[in-house]
C-alpha cells in the first residue's frame, strides 16, 4: 500500500484537475510491480504486431482500390441527337459509295457530306496487327473481340477509362498511296450527328438502293463490299474505349453480299465518384451488336447495314471508395480484433503451457484432475 | 468474496485486484476521448440504421395482357377545340379513334385576352347538347347520300350535324364547314367554328390502353379509317382565316401513377443524367407558327414498381390489374406500392414541305416530305422493369453488431494506447530520475 502512494505522487505532476481527470480512468493498470514481462507474451506481441501489420495493409489496399457499382435508371431529359463515330475502309472506289442514314423519325441523313472520305489500298488495311475476322465461337454466337480488352481495358479500372477519355480524341491519318498504285478501297471515317432514334446507317453502291436522277448504273464487277471497321462508336468519341465491332474484318464472297449488323445502343455513364461530374465522369454509349450477312440476289440491294436501336435504361458505372471516417473504423475494428485475439490467444497458450508442466510433474501421482484443481487456486 | 461456483474458473475476464491498480491523468483523458468516439460512431450506426435506401432491381417484365394508363394534360394555344381530335392506336389493332374516356377538352381564351377557361367538356364522343329536340319526333335527316352511323340515334337517319359528320367521316368523305348542310345550318356550325377560331384548347385526362408498342396523336379534323390508311379531315384546318398551329406545351405526361414526391429525394443519389419518377416530357414547350408543322416523340416506355417499406415483401406482381378498376387507379396499390411507368424521350419536329436541318447546323439532314400536321407520340414498351424497393440499410441485427464493433474496438484500441501511454511515461520518468 505505502508502494502504491509513493508511486503516484511520484508519477502526478499536474495537481487538483488531474485528480479529477483520473477520476475517469477506465482502464486502469496494475501498477509496475505487479507486472510481470514474460518471453512468451513478447513473442506473442510481435505476432501481433505483425498480423495486424498485414491486415492493416491488405484493408488500405482494398480501400484504396474502391469498389464499382452497377447502377441503372431511365434518362432523363428529352433528347435529340447522338453522335455516330466510324472509321470504316469498304474495298471499293470511294465516288461508287454512298454513305446516308434513314431513320424513324423519317429524316434521311446525307452522311457522306459529313464524313471523309480517303482512297486508300486493302493492303494497308488488312496486314495491320489487331485486325480479325468478326469470327464465331463453338456455339455459333458472334465472337465480338471481347477479349481484346485485356490490356487493362477490364471494367475494373474506371479511373483509367475516365481519364483516358479525357484526352482529345483525333483520327489517325490515313496512309499515304505508293506512287503509281491506285487506289483499290475507300476509307470513311468521321463523327455525324444522328436523330437519337431507331435508324439505319448504310453504304451503297451508286445506283443501287436510292433512286438518283443522274447516278449512273454501276457495273456489278465492281461490287465488294469487303470491309475493315476500326472504329464503331456512339456518343462523344473517346478512341479509347473499345467496342464490339472496332478492329474486325468481314469479307465479302461475292459480288451482291449484304452485311447486316443489328446493334443495340445502351447509354452509359462511367464515374468516379468523390468530384465533380465534369471531370469525373464520362457519358458514352455502350452497344451490342450481332451480325448477319449472305449473298443476295440481284433484286435486293446489297450494302452495308448497320441498324441500331437505343435501350431506354441507363448504366451507370462508378467506382466509388469510403469515406476516411468509415476506413478508420474499419481499420480499428480490425486492429481491435486482433489484439483481443492476440490476448485471448496469449492466455490459453499459458494455461495450456501451465497445465502440460504441472501434469510432466505429477502426472505419475495424481492425473489431470488433480492438477487441475490445483491450478485454480 | 461469494463462494466460489463452478463459473468462477470459466471466467474470461480476469480482473486485477482493486489495490494493484492505478489510475493516471492520461488514461482519464483517453477515457473521455473514447466515449466521445464510441458516441459518435454509435450515432452513426443508429442514422445508418434508420437510413432508408431505394434499391433498384431490374427483372425482365412477366406481366400478361396489361394495360396502361396515358396521363396527359397538353395545352394548344394556337387550335381550337373543335378542330383537335386524339386518335390512339396500337400494335395489337385495337384503333380507337376520337377515343376518350376521361379525357375532357378545355376550351381556352386565346392568349392575347388572357387564356382563361371557358368551358369544359367531357370528351365523349356523342354528347346530348347539340341534339335537336325541338324536332319533330318523326323527323328523319338526310345523310346527303352518305350511309347513316351506326351510332345515331334514330337508325338510319341523321338528325344532327354531329350525325352527318360522322357519316361523311365513315364515307371518308371531307366534311368542311356544313355549307348546305340543313342540320348545321339549324346549329349554326359554321358560325360555332369561326366563332372558336382564335381560341386554343387544352386536353387534360386519361386513356388506358394496351400494354403494347403504340401511338397517339393530336391532328385536326375528325379522323376516318379509309382501308389501312388512317387520314384526317384536314379541310376546316387549313381553310381558315385564323392560322392555327401545333405550339403546345406539355404540362404533364405520363404512364401510370405519379410517385409521391418525396420518393426522389429520398434517393439517395442523384445524378446530373437522371431522375427517378419525374417525367421528362413535363413542362416542355415546343413553338411554330407554320401550320404545316409536325412534332414526333418517340418514347421508350420502362415498367417501374415501388415497393415501399410498408409494403409487402412479394415480388409486386400481384397488384391489380382488374379491367374495373376506375380511371386513374390502376396500378396503385392499398400498402403504396405502386405499378408504374418511367420512360426516355427522343423529340423530333418536321416541316411538312420536307426540307434541311440547317437551321440547327445539320444541313446533311433531310426531311421526309408530306404526312399531316400534329404531335404524334409513338410508345415502345421495354422489356425490362425496374423494382425500386425501399430497404433499410441495415437489419436490426446488423445494427446490434455494429453497435458492438464500435464499441469494442474503440475500447479495445483505446486501451492499447492508454498503455502505451503510461509506459511511456513511465520510461520518461525513470529517465528523468537516472539523469537527476
Amino acid at each position: 500500500m505505502m508502494e502504491g502512494y509513493n508511486e503516484k505522487s511520484h508519477f502526478d505532476d499536474e495537481p487538483a484537475p488531474g485528480n479529477f481527470v483520473r477520476a475517469f480512468d477506465a482502464f486502469p493498470k496494475a501498477k509496475p510491480q505487479y507486472v510481470t514481462r514474460t518471453s512468451g507474451g513478447g513473442k506473442w506481441t510481435v505476432a501481433i504486431l505483425f498480423v495486424s501489420a498485414i491486415l492493416f495493409w491488405s484493408e488500405l489496399a482494398r480501400w484504396w482500390q474502391g469498389e464499382e457499382d452497377h447502377t441503372f435508371s431511365v434518362e432523363k431529359g428529352v433528347g435529340h441527337s447522338m453522335q455516330i463515330n466510324l472509321d470504316i475502309v469498304v474495298r471499293m472506289a470511294c465516288k461508287d459509295l454512298h454513305v446516308n442514314v434513314q431513320d424513324a423519325a423519317g429524316d434521311r441523313i446525307l452522311a457522306a457530306s459529313r464524313l471523309q472520305e480517303d482512297a486508300t489500298l486493302w493492303s494497308h488495311w488488312v496486314d495491320g496487327k489487331g485486325v480479325h475476322k468478326l469470327g464465331h465461337d463453338s456455339q455459333g454466337r458472334t465472337d465480338t473481340g471481347e477479349g481484346w480488352h485485356d490490356e487493362g481495358f477490364g471494367e475494373a479500372h474506371i479511373h483509367d477509362i475516365v481519364a483516358l477519355g479525357r484526352k482529345k480524341a483525333r483520327w489517325a491519318k490515313t496512309r499515304r498511296l505508293p506512287r503509281g498504285v491506285p487506289a483499290d478501297s475507300c476509307r470513311i471515317y468521321g463523327s455525324l450527328d444522328l436523330n437519337r432514334v431507331q435508324g439505319d446507317f448504310h453504304i451503297t453502291a451508286r445506283g443501287h438502293g436510292y433512286q438518283e436522277m443522274f447516278a449512273d448504273h454501276l457495273d456489278h464487277n465492281a461490287f465488294n463490299f469487303s470491309h475493315v471497321v476500326s472504329e464503331l462508336s456512339f456518343g462523344p468519341y473517346y478512341p479509347s474505349l473499345v467496342n464490339p465491332l472496332d478492329r474486325t474484318i468481314n469479307v465479302a464472297d461475292a459480288h451482291f453480299h449484304k452485311f447486316q449488323y443489328f446493334m443495340s445502343v445502351v447509354p452509359t455513364i462511367y464515374t468516379v465518384a468523390g468530384g465533380s461530374a465534369s471531370t469525373k465522369s464520362i457519358f458514352t454509349n455502350q452497344y451490342a451488336v450481332t451480325e448477319q450477312s449472305k449473298e443476295v440476289g440481284e433484286r435486293m440491294v446489297p450494302g452495308l447495314f448497320f441498324k441500331y436501336d437505343i435501350e431506354p435504361i441507363l448504366l451507370t458505372v462508378e467506382e466509388r471508395r469510403d469515406g476516411i471516417l468509415t476506413f478508420l473504423i474499419k481499420v480499428v475494428n480490425v486492429l481491435s480484433g486482433v489484439l483481443v485475439a492476440g490476448h485471448w490467444g496469449f492466455t490459453l497458450s499459458e494455461w495450456l503451457r501451465e497445465a502440460i508442466g504441472r501434469r510432466r510433474r505429477s502426472g505419475r501421482s495424481e492425473g489431470v484432475i488433480g492438477a487441475k484443481t490445483g491450478y485454480d487456486e | 468474496m461469494p463462494p466460489k461456483s463452478r463459473f468462477t474458473r470459466l471466467d474470461a475476464f480476469t480482473k486485477t485486484v482493486e489495490d494493484a491498480r492505478i489510475r493516471t491523468t492520461s488514461g482519464g483523458i483517453v477515457t473521455i476521448i473514447s466515449v466521445i468516439v464510441v458516441l459518435y460512431l454509435a450515432w452513426g450506426e443508429w442514422s445508418d440504421y434508420r437510413r432508408i435506401v431505394i434499391h433498384p432491381e431490374l427483372i425482365v417484365d412477366k406481366g400478361r395482357g396489361e394495360r396502361m394508363e396515358i396521363h396527359m394534360n397538353v395545352t394548344f394555344p394556337k387550335l381550337p377545340c373543335e378542330l383537335l381530335t386524339l386518335d390512339v392506336m396500337d400494335v395489337s389493332g385495337e384503333q380507337q379513334h376520337g377515343v376518350l374516356h376521361g379525357v375532357k377538352k378545355v376550351r381556352l381564351q386565346p392568349a392575347s385576352q388572357g387564356g382563361r377557361v371557358i368551358d369544359i367538356s367531357a370528351l365523349a364522343l356523342h354528347d346530348a347538347k347539340d341534339e335537336a329536340t325541338h324536332l319533330d319526333p318523326s323527323y328523319c335527316g338526310s345523310c346527303y347520300s352518305a350511309p347513316a352511323p351506326s351510332t345515331a340515334s334514330k337508325p338510319g337517319c341523321c338528325n344532327t350535324c354531329d350525325e352527318v359528320r360522322e357519316a361523311y367521316a365513315q364515307a371518308s368523305w371531307a366534311f368542311g364547314r356544313g355549307e348546305g348542310v340543313e342540320q348545321c345550318q339549324r346549329e349554326h356550325y359554321a358560325e360555332k367554328l369561326d366563332e372558336q377560331r382564335h381560341e386554343g384548347c387544352r386536353i387534360e385526362g386519361a386513356i388506358r390502353v394496351n400494354k403494347v408498342i403504340g401511338n397517339f396523336h393530336f391532328a385536326p379534323g375528325r379522323s376516318f379509317s379509309n382501308g389501312n390508311m388512317h387520314v384526317h379531315d384536314l379541310k376546316n384546318y387549313w381553310d381558315s382565316p385564323v392560322r392555327h398551329s401545333f405550339e403546345h406545351e406539355i404540362h404533364q405526361l405520363r404512364f401510370g401513377p405519379q410517385l409521391p414526391a418525396d420518393v426522389g429525394q429520398k434517393h439517395a443519389k442523384s445524378s446530373p443524367w437522371t431522375n427517378h419518377h419525374l417525367n421528362p416530357l413535363d413542362e416542355v414547350k415546343q413553338t411554330t407558327d407554320d401550320p404545316n408543322f409536325n412534332f414526333m416523340y418517340f418514347l421508350k416506355v420502362v415498367p417501374t414498381a415501388y415497393l415501399p417499406l410498408s409494403s409487402s415483401k412479394t415480388s409486386g406482381n400481384d397488384r391489380t390489374t382488374d379491367e374495373n378498376v376506375w380511371l386513374g387507379s390502376l396500378g396503385s396499390g392499398f400498402d403504396g406500392s405502386m405499378e408504374t411507368h418511367q420512360y426516355s424521350v427522343t423529340s423530333h419536329k418536321r416541316s411538312l414541305n420536307g426540307g434541311d436541318d440547317a437551321a440547327e447546323g445539320h444541313q446533311e439532314r433531310m426531311h421526309a416530305r408530306g404526312g399531316i400536321p400534329g404531335v404524334f407520340f409513338s410508345y415502345d414498351i421495354s422489356p425490362m422493369k425496374v423494382i425500386n424497393r425501399e430497404e433499410r440499410a441495415k437489419t436490426f441485427s446488423g445494427f446490434l453488431t455494429g453497435l458492438c464493433a464500435v464499441l469494442g474496438g474503440t475500447l479495445t484500441v483505446a486501451a492499447a494506447v492508454d498503455r502505451g501511454v503510461y509506459e511511456g511515461a513511465t520510461r520518461l520518468k525513470k529517465l528523468q530520475s537516472k539523469n537527476l
